[in-house]
């Protein structure tokens, strides 16, 4: 299904635009590191805190990779096992869109998950608790 | 000086925790691979407080943590996670292998210092 292969291809396309944004933003804040190490210039909270935000872009950004990979899974067991029958074709649709939306479901957990004190909806007060 | 060791696999959360600590009077040695610290404390190494990472490819915090508790020197050394990970069951995953902090990034760094400073007993 020549529609699938486009999903296909626009869905590697954002991979790849991620990986870049992944890439950069750790290229970025490396450097602004190394320039404060560097210099032996003093961070304040706001700053070091900043610094941080790369590890929660990377592990966002991998988290909706991890996403759009396993929806491209999910398009081409569609794809190969609907080629030939038009029925097979009908029951495959209802079996991809509930692994579409597991794919979603798991996506928006791992969204909370790795978002750290930066989106969390629970109060996290101080951000350190010992057992 | 006590020893901290630092694993993760960001190297920028890493400069963060080495830029906050560097005027702690401890010594710190930093990993961006579990694996490769395990290896250190089986090597020899005996860290006085180590603090770790959840997510990390290759070797997770978790099985970091529960190699480390299977290790004479290192079975009741003290460990942060220090990690993006929030949820409750995670954390008493944790707890049940004998975590003894998690601190949720990103870290406040005055709140850091006040943490290894009071696992340390520094002050």
């Amino acid at each position: 299904m020549k529609f699938l292969n486009s999903i296909n291809d626009l869905l590697d396309h954002i991979k790849n635009v991620e990986n870049d944004t992944i890439e950069l933003s750790r290229d970025s804040s490396i450097k602004i590191a190394s320039f404060i190490e560097r210099n032996k210039l003093e961070v304040d909270d706001d700053v070091a805190e900043a610094l941080q935000y790369q590890d929660i872009i990377s592990q966002q950004l991998s988290a909706t990779i991890e996403a759009i990979e396993s929806v491209q899974s999910s398009i081409n067991l569609f794809e190969h096992s609907s080629k030939n029958d038009e029925v097979i074709a009908i029951e495959s649709i209802g079996k991809l869109h509930k692994k579409l939306n597991d794919s979603l479901e798991k996506a928006k957990d791992r969204r909370k998950a790795f978002s750290g004190k930066v989106l969390a909806e629970d109060d996290v007060e101080d951000g350190i608790e010992f057992f | 000086m006590p020893l901290v060791i630092f694993v993760d696999d960001s190297e920028t959360a890493l400069a963060s925790t080495r830029m906050v600590t560097s005027s702690m009077p401890i010594e710190v040695k930093q990993y961006t691979e579990a694996q490769t610290a395990l290896a250190e404390i089986q090597a020899g190494m005996t860290p006085d407080l180590i603090i770790t990472d959840l997510n990390m490819p290759v070797m997770n915090g978790f099985e970091f943590l529960a190699e480390i508790r299977k290790h004479p020197t290192t079975k009741r050394t003290p460990t942060l996670m220090l990690t993006t990970e929030t949820k409750d069951e995670m954390k008493a995953q944790g707890k049940a292998l004998g975590l003894t902090g998690w601190i949720v990034k990103p870290f406040n760094p005055a709140q850091l210092k006040q943490a290894i400073t009071r696992v340390l007993r520094l002050s």
